[in-house]
């Protein structure tokens, strides 16, 4: 099919299409020589337009996914006219924020192509380094959870959205003057929120409003209220504090705002020089946390002695008054732990000023008051080591009430806006068991963002023949794809911005209550918009600048001026009881705690936390019944010969009872834990959740009531005959003496700040190599060499990084089952050491962590030993993996020290991880009807994922990160994709210059995911070839060392040796001077390799 | 000689009187009973003519079963992946690499035989050389489906081979891995060609027995014309010796290629100079374990013990005792080299991750046992104990005990490569790696389907091929040799 030619216009020979220069007999020439197959289609202009049209829609659908139904219509296809700003292929980045109890982390999440990606902290937020936690890096995938809730439902059966709104709106009709009416809700601290509850109540005056929480941080501020005589919320700044005190406060990890505190702890860490001040962190805990990970002095208390040590505290303390004898009471118990006590409240009250005490959030609210008299004391309070930020007064009552007024039969209509009451509220309340609940509810209203316990249970009675309430089912909106405001922790107003259209169609809570307000607008944009209008000024500029800062500047809460009221102190510390005896076997404590991964359980489908490793167990997929080695072994729950080789192993499941109520989980001996003491991690055992979310732990909600939220004592272990695999990413607990951490105290270091080096082991003998390593020669002609350095002083083991690279880099999960046989395919692990000392180094060890991640050797030995030249060296330094070449020999991860590398066992992205073991093959293995070889026969590019998952998880994926099929090699490439963005741009902005040298002063070098998540500011990457960048100079530093340096790999990732500031004083500390890992290094190096000055004998120094 | 012949007179010759020399100095005729040329052509070439008997039936149905056992695992695995084995992170190579080892170090004992014996001119080679050249074959072709199946990605194995392509990209050739594509192949091709030299004779002897017109056109075809005439057999002979001379060579490289694999690492336990002469001593070692299991049932089922004798089991007894013997040296050596080398990694895996046994090492050193304790007593005890037992006369004389000890050291060489690949890599430097391996049922069930593919071949050859070369072994009757001082054929090689 040959046209004939367009005649030629004479002169210049400008063409005005494409089309028109396809037709220049040349052209067709070349396209007959270059595609002789092809060239019909390029010539024809028909099947031309044609074959353009699919491949842009193809295109187009690759990109989005099922997100081109999301886009606003104009926008889809084509783009025959471009919306603004936009570049294809390039991500945008918008402001937002997630929040959280009370706070929220200010965040910048980026947008590929209409759907967000990725989620990164905002380090234009007065109070971020752009650093954020595990949560708020994992919240993208929740996005696209495909279990979460996505009909309308009225009982049971599914509506349209527009008749569940109009429903709503005649509900608020029936309201009247509220009375009978009842919201359950979460915290928050959104302004909007708060406005639009002002404007129930004024239509509605005797609604009534609850609050719940099952774990709630907010205990501090309670108590300071009280104390202070108005709303005030703390705010430590740790960065100021020389001396700290964690009394059962793991601010690092379960508080609220860890982000912010590890930051802030971090810089006081930071070691800037040789003589550079370092802050000291004292811990007494139950459980080991992080916190207590990074102390330099750590006291294991079981919980029922925990008030007895915080009264101890305040007795050295406090200056003596009125309350010395109930002081003395209290403390009765703390006799055991006197010799700990005395010397760190000596070390506190001498730093006066500079000194801080935190209290946990599990603490009872008289202890609370301890602690703020005791910062009171310390001048903590007048110094500033901690302020404290007037909030608004929280209105709302406990669901204890609630559940009192369900009883009594004065509500009638309950709205229930977030939250899974079914599944955590008390036990003692009987949630669980709606019948009983209900009494004379009419009507229920809820927005939740999974069908989960509290939808079934809601519905579920119908059968039973109890009382049927009139039923709402909403699904809620992502923040992703919400509009909102709230506040972070400094008390600055963030916005919640929309990245997509709600995928399902979710409600906002702002949208429900504004709809039941009656409110003139109930689009959640208007309502934000007025809020930040009373808030923020009527300027529509400041608005554009509030939306795109991600934060309004100078709405930063100023430390109030508060007075500590005496006289309420002593009336209330006479509520405190004294404890009245320790622990033992027979009568075990038990701490509920906020997992490190799942939250209080609103993670529990969230495959990217479940599937993290826990930061100090590095436990996946499940919780278990944590207790010290001693208690295990007093209890013949755990073979104690088996402690250090615990992989793989099934885990003995024991009873635990408690005021009548049992719960069976396996056992997970953890070290360092105080004796004849549990740790229950909640938010496991959900029976009503997602397809990641089944079938992983025990539920611990079912032992706490009302009156033991976080502390319970007397329990009893009851043996079982069952056994149950747990799975985890370590299980090797010592470093054997061989120094991967490098550690010293800090008067050490001032002696021997290169420390770190001398603990390497020699250097073999360097010989010519026979054959040169390429890359001596190579490097010359790189523009820029990449390298990285990671302080393990500042690093607090917090996990955001291992998220953040999962995001990043599309990194699948692989499920309980594959990470209990090794298969975990993070690309960064965090090891954790443990070292003790004594007759049983385990029951109270210190701990290290070390982020771990490809080391991009210069002389790599995975690359010479790959026969197929799938991993290679570029000329910049990085070790970089070709997917495409790889054919999987394994021989790289091998032979890589370091053992960083990943390997695609299965078809991670592809196969339901439930199935990975199900051939294709298999004629059972149907799916739609479909042969699944044939399916993949007929379109390669379509996954055996069940068809929702599969649309919804594709979204997910940075666009710009190959997915790795299985039998594929994968390791850490030091965001690659984010260096060649980088270049780019450069490259753009040179134009005809020859500037496209990416440099850290003008900050044009990007950070990688890791770094970027990082709160601590622990890992810096650049150009090592600059001699100012941040990573030259931390290479610089004595303390700098590179892990297995005596193999000559010769590694561009190194590592900034950890010191600890232990105080002399102490007891431990007479105990060992050194750190507790020199006995296994000593043991296996011998002695001279360090040169300590003298031994560290008994008391010495 | 205390009596020396007489002088021959001046005018006749006396009749020549040659008396038997002393029982002590003769040694045992490798053929026993002086049986005649045409008995061993009859007894040999018999084994594969007539009816197959009921034993091989019966062996060669379990034997297709097993196979295709192999092959279904096969298909499972390209399927679905390289998951569905016990493979993890840090022990990424198992079963599939140990059995390599394994099989590739069974196939050395035929090229050794037929090679190296035959330059040394060690007659007894030609009743045995013949088995353990198919055994080698067989062996490796075995060992050969696991580096390919082994990958990730299978269907891109052929990347391994220099195959110029559309990528313009080569192999890594500093990658042993390819070193190994190289070896085994040369191997493979070369023993096959030695194999299928040294059949020619005796396929023409085939072919001039068949029967059947099928027989005579199939056999006739492989002895490619083999007449016998001088011309034939002086070019056979030069051609046997050239390749003999080459497969010498491959004996050598070949698994000392292969053990560079785990040296040129950086793995302790793996990263060893010793390795070459250890992992050909130990190859050689199994090699003749593999050849006993297979030969002395055989001798017997098949009615062979006169021309595979008591003797012939009897120095291939000795050979096991001094590669044994070296392959437990090679142990020592390795352990005094983790302690003397000072690296704690090192030190490390060979004590508390091999050695250290439940009941007395660990209580002395007060450490755990080491996870592979099992494997690695397994090994000492198959390997460096058993072949001490060859020093009695009597254990090399007793069939049954040969027979259950040649096994012993089959598995024991098993073990040897499981320690190496398996404990190196669970232990390794840092110790947040450590992991534990244990392998699934279709790593099981592949390893043994694989003794399915080995043995269908082997009695398919059994069937259809002399399993004795007919010519070479009646070319070491006394009867053959024209010098013999009994008169040799003219006499019929009787002693008076």
């Amino acid at each position: 099919m040959k046209i004939p030619p367009t005649p030629q216009p004479a002169g210049p020979a400008y063409w005005r299409s494409l089309d028109e220069l396809a037709d220049t007999p040349e052209f067709r020439q070349w396209v007959q020589n270059e595609f002789p197959s092809g060239a019909g289609e390029f010539l024809d202009p028909v099947t031309r337009r044609h074959f353009v049209k699919i491949m842009s829609a193809s295109f187009l659908l690759a990109g989005l996914g099922a997100t081109g139904c999301r886009r606003p219509s104009e926008n889809i296809y084509p783009f025959a006219k471009m919306p603004e700003n936009y570049v294809h292929g390039v991500p945008q980045f918008f402001a937002t924020a997630m929040p959280s109890r009370r706070a929220a982390v200010p965040l910048v999440v980026k947008s590929s192509d209409g759907r967000p990606t990725k989620v990164e902290g905002n380090p234009d937020h007065p109070d971020s380094n752009g650093g954020t936690d595990a949560f708020a890096q994992a919240s993208v995938l929740s996005l696209y959870d495909p279990d979460r809730a996505k009909d309308y439902r009225r009982n049971g059966s599914t509506i349209t959205k527009a008749a569940a709104v109009d429903a709503l709106a005649e509900l608020a009709g029936t309201f009247g003057n509220g009375d009978g009416v009842a919201f359950l809700m979460e915290q928050s601290s959104s302004a909007s929120r708060a406005r639009l509850q002002r404007v129930v109540s004024e239509k509605h005056p005797n609604a009534r409003w609850f609050v719940y929480e099952p774990v709630d941080l907010d205990a501090a501020r309670y108590a300071a209220s009280v104390a202070y005589g108005k709303s005030v919320a703390p705010y430590y700044n740790l960065d100021k504090a020389e001396k700290i005190l964690a009394l059962d406060c793991d601010f690092i990890g379960s508080e609220e705002n860890a982000a912010v505190n590890i930051r802030r702890f971090a810089q006081g860490r930071r070691m800037a020089g040789r003589d550079g001040a370092m802050s000291r962190l004292y811990a007494v805990e139950s459980l080991f946390t992080l916190t207590g990970m990074n102390a330099d002095h750590r006291l294991r208390v079981p919980p029922s002695l925990m008030v007895a040590v915080v009264a101890r505290m305040a007795r050295e303390i406090l200056p003596s008054g009125e309350w010395n004898a109930k002081l003395k009471e209290l403390s009765a118990l703390a006799q055991p732990y006197e010799d700990w006590i005395v010397p760190c409240a000596k070390d506190l009250v001498a730093s006066a000023g500079k000194s801080l005490v935190m209290p946990g959030y599990r603490l009872p609210p008289a202890a609370q008051m301890l602690v703020l008299a005791m910062n009171e004391a310390l001048g903590a309070v007048a110094e500033h080591t901690v302020e404290f930020h007037e909030v608004p007064k929280a209105v709302e009552e406990d669901i204890a009430v609630l559940a009192e007024a369900i009883k009594a039969g004065k509500v009638q209509t309950l709205v229930i806006l977030g939250g899974n009451p079914a599944y955590n509220a008390p036990a003692d309340l009987s949630w669980g068991l709606w019948g009983k609940m209900m009494g004379a509810i009419k009507t229920v209203v809820r927005l939740g963002y999974h069908e989960d316990e509290t939808a079934w249970v809601v519905g579920g009675v119908n059968a039973q023949g109890v009382h049927e309430p009139l039923q709402w089912d909403l699904p809620m909106a992502h923040f992703l794809e919400s509009w909102g405001d709230t506040r972070t922790a400094n008390g600055s107003l963030v916005p919640i911005q929309p990245l997509i259209e709600p995928l399902f169609d979710g409600l906002t809570e702002l949208e429900v209550l504004a709809i039941l307000a009656g409110a003139a607008t109930t689009k959640p944009y208007e309502i934000v918009r007025e809020t930040f209008r009373l808030l923020g000024g009527p300027d529509e500029n400041d608005w554009r600048k509030f939306l795109r800062d991600g934060f309004l500047a100078g709405s930063a809460a100023e430390p109030a001026k508060v007075e500590f009221n005496g006289k309420l102190f002593v009336p209330v510390l006479e509520l405190l009881k004294a404890p009245t005896g320790a622990p033992g076997p027979g009568n075990l404590d038990v701490v509920f705690h906020r997992d490190y991964k799942l939250d209080d359980g609103r993670h529990n489908n969230n495959g990217w936390l479940q599937e993290l490793p826990d930061p100090i167990t590095k436990l996946t997929w499940d919780n278990a019944i944590l207790m010290s080695p001693k208690t295990a072994q007093e209890l013949g729950v755990a073979q104690p010969s088996k402690l250090d080789q615990t992989q793989r192993f099934y885990d003995q499941v024991v009873e635990i009872q408690l005021g009548g109520r049992t719960v069976r989980g396996p056992v997970w001996v953890q070290p360092g834990m105080a004796d004849y003491t549990v740790g229950l991690a909640l938010g496991y055992g959900r029976e009503k959740t997602g397809r990641i979310g089944r079938d992983c732990g025990y539920n611990a909600y079912k032992l706490r009531t009302k009156d033991a939220m976080h502390y319970a004592s007397n329990a009893r272990v009851a043996h079982t005959t069952l056994k149950y695999q747990l799975s985890t990413t370590q299980s090797h607990w010592s470093m054997e003496g061989r120094a991967p951490v490098r550690e010293a105290n800090l008067e050490d270091f001032r002696q021997q700040p290169d420390f770190a080096r001398k603990m390497s082991l020699e250097k073999p003998p360097l010989v010519e190599p026979m054959y040169p390593n390429p890359f001596d020669t190579a490097q010359a002609n790189g523009l820029h060499q990449w390298g990285m350095a990671i302080d393990l002083n500042k690093c607090v083991g917090c996990s955001a990084c291992m998220v953040a690279c999962q995001s990043e880099n599309n990194i699948p999960i692989v499920g309980k089952e594959m990470v209990g046989k090794s298969r975990e395919m993070h690309w960064i692990r965090i090891d954790r050491y443990y070292s003790g000392v004594g007759q049983n180094p385990q029951d109270d060890p210190q701990a290290v962590v070390q982020p771990m991640l490809c080391q991009h050797c210069e002389a790599a030995p995975c690359e010479n030993v790959c026969p197929v030249n799938a991993t290679t060296h570029d000329d910049e330094g990085l070790n970089v993996m070709v997917y495409n070449r790889c054919v999987g020999t394994r021989y790289c991860s091998n032979n890589c020290p370091y053992k960083v590398r990943r390997f695609n066992y299965f078809d991670y992205n592809r196969r339901p991880l439930d199935k990975l073991y199900q051939s294709p093959l298999d004629p059972r293995n149907q799916k739609d009807g479909k042969w699944e070889l044939l399916r993949w026969w007929n379109n390669p590019d379509k996954g055996n994922l069940p068809e929702d998952q599969w649309q919804l998880i594709r979204m997910v994926k940075n666009p710009d990160v190959t997915v790795r099929m299985r039998g594929v090699m994968e390791k850490c490439t030091f965001c690659l994709q984010r260096i060649e963005q980088a270049k780019i741009a450069a490259k753009v902005k040179a134009r005809d210059s020859n500037h496209i040298q990416l440099l850290e002063r003008e900050g044009t070098i990007p950070r990688t995911a890791c770094q970027q998540a990082c709160p601590a500011e622990a890992i810096a990457f650049g150009d090592i070839t600059d001699p100012i960048s941040t990573v030259s100079q931390w290479k610089k530093n004595p303390r700098n060392y590179k892990v297995l340096d005596f193999l000559n790999t010769k590694p561009r990732l190194t590592y900034l040796a950890k010191v600890r500031n232990p105080n002399p004083e102490m007891p431990d500390y007479k105990r060992h001077a050194t750190p507790y890992s020199y006995d296994d290094y000593f043991k296996t190096m011998g002695r001279p390799a360090l040169e300590t000055g003298e031994p560290p004998e008994e008391g010495a120094r | 000689m205390t009596e020396a012949s007489p002088m021959p007179a001046m005018s006749r010759t006396p009749p020549l009187v040659v008396r038997a020399p002393p029982a002590e100095l003769e040694r045992e005729p490798l053929v026993a009973n002086g049986r005649g040329i045409g008995w061993l052509s009859d007894t040999i070439a018999g084994v594969a003519e007539g009816s197959p008997p009921a034993w091989w039936k019966w062996c060669f149905a379990i034997s297709v079963t097993m196979m295709t056992v192999c092959f279904l695992c096969v298909l499972y695995l390209m399927s679905t992946g390289v998951g569905i084995w016990g493979l993890g992170h840090p022990v990424m190579w198992g079963f599939a690499i140990v059995n390599f080892v394994w099989w590739i170090g069974i196939g050395h004992a035929g090229t050794l035989i037929s090679a190296i014996l035959f330059l040394l001119r060690q007659k007894w080679r030609t009743s045995i050389n013949r088995a353990a050249e198919a055994m080698t074959i067989f062996a490796v072709m075995c060992a050969g489906i696991f580096p390919l199946i082994h990958v990730g990605r299978m269907w891109y194995g052929y990347w391994l081979f220099p195959i110029p392509n559309s990528y313009r990209l080569w192999p890594q050739f500093r990658s042993p891995l390819m070193w190994d594509v190289f070896a085994v192949s040369t191997y493979f091709t070369v023993s096959a060609l030695f194999w299928y030299m040294g059949l020619i004779p005796d396929l023409a002897v085939m072919r001039d027995r068949a029967k059947t017109k099928m027989r005579k056109f199939g056999y006739g075809l492989f002895a490619m014309g083999w007449t016998g005439s001088n011309r034939h057999w002086s070019n056979y002979e030069k051609a046997y010796l050239i390749l003999a001379g080459l497969s010498t060579v491959l004996v050598l490289s070949v698994h000392s290629i292969v053990s560079l694999d785990f040296s040129v690492s950086q793995l302790p336990g793996w990263h060893t100079t010793i390795f070459p002469p250890y992992f050909v001593a130990g190859a050689v070692f199994s090699g003749f374990g593999m050849v006993l299991t297979l030969l002395v049932p055989l001798r017997r089922l098949l009615k062979l013990e006169e021309i595979i004798t008591a003797r012939h089991i009897e120095l291939m007894c000795k050979v096991l005792l001094l590669t044994g013997s070296i392959v437990g040296y090679a142990y020592a050596m390795e352990f005094f080299i983790a302690w003397y080398g000072g690296n704690p990694a090192e030190k490390h895996l060979f004590l508390n991750g091999r050695a250290a046994d439940p009941f007395v090492i660990s209580k002395l050193l007060h450490t755990n046992p080491a996870p592979y304790w099992w494997a690695y007593w397994t090994m000492i005890g198959c390997n460096v104990i058993v072949p001490q037992f060859f020093w009695f006369k009597k254990v090399r004389a007793s069939m049954i005990t040969v027979f259950v000890l040649s096994i012993l050291v089959n598995i024991g060489m098993w073990f040897e490569r499981f320690v190496i690949v398996v404990t190196s890599l669970h232990q390794d430097f840092l110790p947040s790696n450590w992991g534990y391996y244990r392998p699934t049922w279709v790593d099981i069930l592949q390893f043994l389907g694989t003794f399915g593919l080995f043995f269908t071949f082997f009695l398919l050859f059994l069937r259809f091929v002399p399993l004795i070369a007919i010519a070479e072994v009646k070319g070491v009757t006394p009867q053959a040799d024209p010098h013999h001082p009994l008169g040799g054929a003219k006499t019929g090689g009787r002693h008076s």
